[in-house]
């Protein structure tokens, strides 16, 4: 496996404040990683320092480049969808296409308007005349029509509809996921995208808290559905967390065997939300 | 690369309507002056056949050259004006706008350099705009000359003879093609300082823009009893070293009690070569383009979250 990215003691601070603290990982060619943490958390700023946008200290290589550095370079492989509103309101959709056209050599225009004809946005439309909705089917158009070897999503789907947000994760995976490429999102929805994803990372008070493939992720946290005297026994296994549902008690175990659980009760994958519930109240106390 | 540039500012110019609009709406006033007045001198019947019989057959081609060349430099002059307004509002907005609508980050999504945008910006400012204005002042120069033309064809002159004979349009336009680079350049230091002020200020480009320009004066004024800022910024505009020093003994013929023929081009006035070697010009570019360097700078560092 290739590294696409590499972070290593990756810190950027505001005055005091560590948005980033001192966070290393790896991602490999060919995965979709979910980058999940509550509001401030540092997601949003170690996304800008990959994509070049604001400059950190430790090491960062992103496709071999320095993204602060040599971020026009790295534009050309990499493509970004910070927040549906981020399209110019003035800009006709058409001039949206010649202008990305003209600057990116990687895009294929035919591939954009195949992509539009499927949607009801019209070429003479402006931007600002476009539903939310819309303005996300056309950057994401846009996107899927430049050959990048990594797509960042921060929050692409931020204030739209079910419809649509289900609609734009089944575009992505149909029409652009493929081996040679990679994503990485992060978003609030955990719920919608927990399916999709190969690799997952919390992340919380800028420090990383977890990061797993999601295969991993199934054999090394288990949540056991139990009662009455197996409950206790359960305890004693020394839980990360527990919860009370109908009558029962939910403990989630981390790195205890299957078969040790298995007698005390109903066996379950976590979800992916309430293992982060569970690490972020586990990185509080 | 030039591919890149020519992208960059034909975006400028999908953004900033107003590039187009503004000569657009001066050349509509001037036109509507032209046609009001005509309309208006139409009245005077029996002055007017005087006049036109005046200008055909008494005046020379040097009287006649004066007067339409009067009448092209007063409206390229309106075209100036707001040229210099125009390219102050463009200015302030160029890299405002884009953190305002927070569509830099779409733009910074792009394989373009923080300078190449900022860049573009300024040669929009400095290339596109004066070009524009120009195609402006020379279709309003047509337009109004051929409506002059029929109208003086109806009171029965002889528009080949009065007009189209007599106009200067090449040395007139060359005139103000010159004038209007110099004035870009001259004036390029402001460009830098309104796109730098357009780069990092967070509310109220405009304000921000003049109150250091009124402020330093004053403190200056104030503190040091001195005005060598007010002098540098609010004196500037008239400073421009294009025009030629004018030998008022050889514009005037005495013999012949009228102008010289040569004294009535517009280019025998300018001095392109005094413009270059002006060490002001030259000190003018070395601003600009400090300030240009900041606002790059201010876009590439800024972090806006």
């Amino acid at each position: 496996m290739t590294s696409l990215v590499t972070a290593s003691g990756v810190s950027k601070h505001f005055g005091a404040v560590r948005a980033v603290d001192n966070v290393s990982f790896d991602i490999e060619k060919g995965r979709i990683l979910g980058l999940i943490g509550p509001n401030g958390a540092g997601k949003t700023t170690l996304l800008k320092a990959l994509l070049g946008l604001t400059e950190c200290d430790g090491d960062l290589s992103v496709l071999g480049l320095d993204p602060f550095r040599q971020r026009k370079k790295l534009m050309q492989q990499i493509c970004f969808i910070a927040d549906v509103a981020v399209l110019p309101r003035w800009i006709k959709v058409s001039q949206a296409l010649d202008f990305v056209e003209a600057i990116h050599p990687n895009f294929t225009r035919s591939r954009a308007e195949e992509l539009l004809k499927q949607t009801k946005v019209q070429p003479g439309a402006k931007v600002k005349e476009l539903s939310k909705g819309m303005v996300t089917q056309l950057h994401l158009s846009i996107i899927m029509a430049i050959d990048a070897k990594l797509l960042v999503l921060d929050e692409p789907t931020l204030g739209l509809d079910i419809l649509f947000r289900k609609e734009f994760y089944a575009n992505l995976l149909n029409d652009y996921f493929d081996e040679e490429r990679t994503i990485l999102i992060t978003t609030h929805q955990v719920e919608e995208i927990e399916n999709l994803l190969t690799d997952i990372m919390f992340i919380n008070d800028g420090k990383i808290l977890l990061d797993s493939t999601m295969d991993e992720l199934g054999e090394t946290y288990i949540e056991v559905m139990t009662s009455g005297e197996n409950a206790q026994k359960a305890r004693g296994l020394g839980p990360v967390a527990e919860a009370e549902m109908f009558g029962k008690s939910v403990m989630l175990f981390e790195g205890v065997s299957r078969e040790h659980l298995e007698g005390f009760g109903e066996i379950r994958i976590p979800s992916v939300a309430d293992l982060f519930v569970a690490k972020i109240k586990e990185a509080r106390r | 690369m030039i591919g890149h540039y020519i992208a960059l500012i034909r975006r400028e110019l999908w953004e900033h309507r107003s590039i187009f609009v503004t000569p657009l709406v001066i050349a509509s006033i001037v036109t509507l002056g032209t046609l009001t007045t005509l309309m208006f001198a139409g009245e005077f019947h029996q002055q007017l056949d005087l006049v036109i019989f005046g200008a055909q057959n008494v005046a020379g081609d040097t009287e006649r050259r004066a007067i339409l060349t009067g009448f092209f430099v007063g409206s390229s002059w309106l075209f100036l004006l707001g040229l210099g307004v125009l390219t102050i509002f463009y200015a302030l907005d160029a890299l405002y706008a884009e953190r305002k609508d927070k569509s830099i980050l779409f733009w910074r999504s792009l394989p373009v350099t923080d300078a190449e945008t900022v860049v573009s910006k300024l040669l929009t400012a400095i290339l596109v705009i004066p070009a524009v204005a120009f195609a402006g002042i020379v279709v309003t120069h047509i337009v109004n000359l051929i409506v002059t033309s029929l109208w003086v064809s109806s009171k029965g002159g002889d528009a080949g003879v009065m007009i189209w004979g007599s106009v200067p349009l090449i040395d007139n336009w060359l005139a103000t093609l010159v004038v209007l680079y110099a004035i870009a350049i001259w004036m390029s230091p402001f460009v830098g300082w309104f796109l730098f002020v357009s780069a990092f200020t967070k509310r109220a480009p405009l304000l921000m823009g003049f109150l250091p320009l009124v402020l330093i004066p004053m403190i200056e004024g104030i503190f040091l009893r001195s005005g060598h800022f007010a002098e540098a910024v609010w004196g500037r505009g008239a400073k421009i070293p294009v025009f030629a020093d004018i030998d008022l003994e050889r514009f005037f013929d005495e013999d012949r009690l009228q102008v010289r023929d040569e004294m009535v081009s517009l280019l025998s006035h300018l001095d392109p070569v005094k413009f270059l070697t002006s060490p002001d010009t030259w000190l003018g570019i070395i601003v600009c383009g400090l300030l240009v360097t900041a606002a790059i700078y201010v876009r590439r560092y800024r972090d806006e979250s």
